[in-house]
């Protein structure tokens, strides 16, 4: 009787127990409001992109980022590309800011020459991010290198290699790009605050190349050429500079003259820096402006607010690529990219 | 008239084909290629990207056209003066430069800063000017080389101040009123190039500084011999062109504020593609500035359009200069062969069927030789006497191809002289009613000799219809005319469409392209009366005053208009089917008209003008001098009645001294023969006229 009982019991608990089990089959989570919205309310928004000019890495990187993100959210991207023309960059902008769409992304060829169309273009509700090179106007939103920082941080190198008593001599050249460019104006502010506090160093040339590497070459071998002692050189930019590099590797003085330049920090940069082109190269490192110009993006274009109404700037941290530290984090391809 | 005939007729009635070479023959004919052109440009963008052409565009179009046109205009006088200039590109950046300097720079009052721009695109021009005006070096070469040279000067000077051009901006609302004020909704730059457009286009088309510009650069040495100063003419357009370069400049300094160092780069081909485009010609002396605007906005739509669609920047220098080369290669082939072209499609052949001559026994056009007994007057002392008239002292007049009237004095006629200079060719003649000798110049219009032989104008030009493509205001075949009783001249153009040098072409066309033009000097007003007549020639008052006779010369007929009373704007027949071309006709004795045939018709000839497409062709594909042409070498004389009926016929058998006559009048018992072809003037006795006839009392009463 007793055994018959506890069978029973038994019995009745497994059948609970699967019952139990059979009733709670799997847990389906909750639905993400946030995560929806994310993805669907930049649908059909326009972002369009003036740079100064695509076929080169700065703006062929952050085209490429660029589009990976309006293709993964839903919005369309354009470039109106003014292939190095101030004139048609001008009349790029004009026209779109009679097409309003609804974000631009723009590369300043000089400080003031889009400054008046950008305030047009905020006053017109188009909201604006200024990329890497800034204008005057101020304006929703600005990625990109801080130029007074890498002139600093140029000069700084410079003057530990060639102030009194350090190197060969105390003289330096520095070649410029366009000379109403943001990249020059506060580069060389930044440079002068540095060397006005070292009076030793004398700058014995500074030319504007216009970023044409053929002219940085030829100023650069007149230069060696009128000071052979030449100790250091800053130019602003790594893809101009490869011409003065070879002005000095010509003239058989790349041991002696410390070269500092700046870039993006794309792989041909770092290869120059490897073999010896270049001493020391600044990157304001375009995947990371990349993403950081997505964020920015994604941000202005989820947000009710009217453009102009709220600005605000992100400086970007540096990276000092020398030989010891040219690896694949620092250096980039554009097919990584893509 | 077969079913076929009928039906070339209707054709030919309503699409003779006549435009095509009308509007060739236009002076704006260069123009209405790029028009054509920028409307088809206009058509592509508004296709391919829709809704450009909103308000904000227009707008942005024409502040941008301000500034490029301004250059384009620039280009084009020195264009016009058979030059070029490649420097516009660096001129445009030195005056930027010379405009921020004193305004961004040195705060200077925008006034002394539009002087500084101002002063620097004139010394660049001056500069240009002097080495190619004065010095004679080659544009090409020079403007090349200022071209670097001022760029140079730029990329010196610039870099030192970028820095203060950019950090300042000046405080001047005139400033910010010229880059971005709006007068009426249309921006403050765009209204003063439209002047500054205004005042180019009065000067180069109307005023004698442009005249004297195309003519050096259309034909310099023509120009040199006729007095023209070409070196400061040419000197002159490159200093204007650098200060229009300069005005572009400000006004772009104004819209943007700052300068970089791309600034005018490449410029020089975008102006000068805009200015091949527009159709000013490269080899100078042709052009405009409609022209020179039509380009611009062809080469701003195209680059902008461009832009709009997302290509690539390299795409589109390419694009345009492609465009470029087309419209070097179109603009070399179109001036070589316009004329070729022109000369080809201007003749327009129509449908012209004359009646058949009947083949009679007693055929009254029979072959005589009254004219055998003519005595020559004036045998090589005239040439191309195409009318005779004598007056009341019976002294003898008649027109010449050399512009003047001549006068021959009775009674044997052998002393002459020159009794008046007119020019052109002077054709018909006739006495009014104070004795002054009225006549139709061939190529000037109706002149008045008085008995002083002092020259004055009655007109030369007539109302213009509003349907003709041909400007028809103007006389250019002015060829007989007569006087109504109450002073009213009565002449007939023959054709609008030839001038005086080929005549003879308009019979090849068989259309009516003469009109019958009547001038009232009461009023002074001269008004077209009819219209379409076929070669309308001699004219004569009928005696009942209030109708007149005209000879349509290739239709082979006489009609009458009445011009007042009951009938007045009726037309008939008086008569038709002639053997032959007449040409003036007067009055004779005792009520009759004498008609000149100047020519015989010919069956081969009335044959072609049933076939105008035969013609057509003949005049594409042939030479001008092998075409064929009606018979204008053999005529007589007719006599006919007051009712048209034929009276008497008088021909030159052997032809020696008048084989084609194309006047004749009667004055006292003789008649005087003139021809437009021939060198003498002819006077033969009519046995049965009145010895004491003329047409002075005839018309006017007394003698």
């Amino acid at each position: 009787m007793k055994i018959k009982i506890l069978v029973q019991a038994l019995a009745a608990a497994v059948a609970i127990a699967v019952g139990l089990s059979v009733a709670h089959a799997q847990d389906k989570g909750l639905e993400n409001p946030r995560s929806t919205t994310f993805h669907t309310a930049l649908k059909d928004k326009k972002v369009v992109f003036v740079p100064l000019s695509m076929g080169f890495d700065l703006t062929e990187g952050w085209a490429a980022q660029m589009k990976k993100q309006a293709a993964r959210l839903g919005y369309s991207f354009e470039i109106r590309d003014p292939a190095w023309s101030t004139d048609a960059g001008t009349k790029a902008i004009q026209s779109l800011i009679s097409e309003k769409p609804d974000l631009m992304v723009v590369h300043n060829p000089d400080i003031q020459s889009y400054a008046r169309l950008l305030k047009q273009a905020q006053a017109a509700g188009i909201k604006v991010i200024q990329i890497n090179l800034e204008s005057n106007t101020t304006t929703d939103s600005y990625v990109g290198a801080d130029w007074t920082e890498i002139g600093e941080k140029a000069a700084e190198a410079i003057v530990d290699k060639c102030d009194a008593g350090k190197g060969i001599s105390t003289k330096v050249a520095i070649d410029t790009g366009v000379p109403t460019a943001a990249s020059d104006v506060f580069q060389l502010d930044g440079i002068y605050k540095v060397l006005d506090a070292h009076p030793a160093i004398q700058v014995v040339s500074q030319q504007a190349t216009e970023y044409n590497p053929e002219k940085a070459r030829s100023i650069m071998a007149t230069v060696l050429q009128q000071h052979g002692d030449l100790c250091g050189a800053i130019g602003i930019w790594d893809n101009q500079d490869t011409g003065t590099a070879s002005a000095i590797k010509e003239a058989g003085k790349s041991d002696q003259v410390f070269l500092v330049t700046s870039g993006g920090g794309n792989q041909v940069g770092c290869e120059n820096v490897k073999n010896g082109l270049f001493n020391l190269y600044i990157s304001y490192n375009v995947p990371l402006q990349g993403d950081l110009l997505n964020q920015e993006i994604a941000r202005l274009l989820m947000s009710d607010s009217p453009a102009g109404e709220v600005k605000t700037m992100y400086f970007n941290p540096l990276t000092l690529i020398t030989k010891d530290n040219v690896n694949q984090r620092n250096c980039w391809t554009l097919d990584d990219l893509k | 008239m077969t079913n076929s005939d009928a039906l070339t007729r209707l054709r030919y009635r309503f699409f003779s084909g006549r435009l095509v070479g009308e509007i060739l023959s236009k002076s704006w004919i260069d123009s209405a290629i790029p028009v054509a052109a920028l409307a088809v440009v206009l058509l592509a963008m508004a296709v391919l990207v829709p809704g450009i052409f909103t308000v904000a565009y227009v707008a942005d179009l024409s502040r941008q056209l301000a500034e490029f046109g301004l250059v384009a205009l620039a280009l084009t006088i020195v264009v016009m003066s058979g030059g070029i200039d490649l420097s516009v590109g660096s001129t445009f950046a030195l005056c930027v430069l010379a405009s921020l300097i004193g305004m961004n720079v040195l705060g200077l009052p925008l006034g002394v800063s539009l002087v500084m721009a101002l002063g620097t695109g004139a010394i660049c021009g001056t500069l240009n000017g002097l080495l190619i005006g004065y010095l004679r070096l080659r544009a090409f070469i020079t403007t090349l080389v200022t071209l670097v040279i001022y760029r140079a000067v730029y990329d010196i000077i610039f870099p030192r101040l970028a820095s203060a051009i950019v950090g300042n901006t000046p405080e001047s609302t005139l400033w910010d009123y010229l880059g971005f004020g709006t007068l009426y909704g249309f921006p403050v730059s765009f209204l003063i190039f439209a002047a500054i457009a205004l005042i180019i286009h009065m000067t180069l088309s109307r005023l004698r500084p442009g005249w004297r510009l195309r003519a050096v650069g259309g034909a310099r040495k023509s120009a040199y011999n006729a007095g023209i100063d070409v070196k400061r003419t040419v000197c002159l357009a490159y200093a204007s062109s650098g200060v229009l370069v300069a005005i572009a400049a400000f006004l772009f300094s104004a819209r943007l504020g700052s300068t970089g160092a791309d600034t005018g780069i490449g410029m020089e081909i975008s102006v000068l593609t805009a200015v091949v485009l527009g159709g000013v010609s490269l080899g100078g002396g042709r052009g405009s500035v409609g022209n020179a605007i039509v380009g611009a906005l062809l080469v701003l739509i195209l680059t902008n359009g461009l832009i709009r669609m997302s290509t690539p920047g390299s795409v589109n220098q390419l694009v345009l200069g492609l465009i470029l080369i087309l419209a070097v290669l179109f603009d070399a082939k179109w001036v070589k062969n316009r004329g070729k072209i022109l000369s080809k499609v201007y003749v327009s052949p129509t449908y012209l069927a004359l009646p058949a001559r009947p083949e009679r026994q007693d055929d009254p056009y029979a072959l005589n030789d009254r004219l055998g007994v003519v005595e020559p007057i004036g045998l090589g002392v005239v040439e191309g006497p195409e009318d005779v008239v004598l007056d009341a002292d019976d002294n003898l007049y008649t027109g010449t191809r050399h512009g003047t009237i001549v006068r021959f004095f009775a009674p044997d006629y052998g002393r002459s002289e020159i009794f008046a200079r007119i020019g052109g060719h002077p054709l018909g003649l006739a006495f009014d009613r104070h004795g002054n000798l009225l006549t139709c110049v061939g190529g000037m219009g109706v002149y008045r000799v008085s008995p002083s032989g002092s020259v004055a104008r009655i007109t030369d030009e007539t109302n213009r219809s509003l349907v003709s493509v041909i400007d028809d205001s103007r006389l250019r075949l002015p060829d007989d005319l007569d006087i109504a009783a109450d002073g009213r001249i009565f002449f007939s153009e023959a054709t609008i469409r030839y001038e005086m040098a080929d005549w003879v072409t308009d019979a090849l066309e068989g259309r009516g392209n003469g009109r019958l033009i009547c001038h009232d000097p009461n009023t002074g007003r001269t008004t077209t009366v009819l219209r379409g007549l076929v070669f309308p020639n001699g004219i004569t008052m009928c005696r009942d005053g209030q109708s007149l006779l005209f000879a349509e010369t290739w239709a082979c007929r006489i009609s009458r208009y009445w011009f007042d009373g009951p009938k007045k704007g009726t037309r008939e027949v008086f008569v038709s089917n002639l053997p032959g071309y007449p040409d003036n006709i007067n009055r004779g004795s005792k009520g009759t008209f004498w008609v000149a045939l100047l020519g015989l018709r010919t069956s081969t000839f009335d044959l072609a003008m049933r076939k105008p497409a035969f013609r057509r062709r003949m005049a594409r594909r042939i030479a001008a001098d092998e075409w064929l042409f009606p018979n204008v070498n053999r005529g007589c004389i007719v006599q006919i009645s007051e009712t048209g009926e034929l009276l008497d016929v008088l021909w030159d058998r052997d032809g020696k001294n008048h084989p084609s006559i194309t006047s004749s009048c009667e004055h006292k018992g003789y008649l005087y023969l003139g021809g437009v072809s021939n060198n003498r003037i002819g006077r033969v006795k009519l046995p049965n006229a009145d010895p004491d006839w003329t047409a002075q009392r005839d018309y006017w009463g007394q003698a």
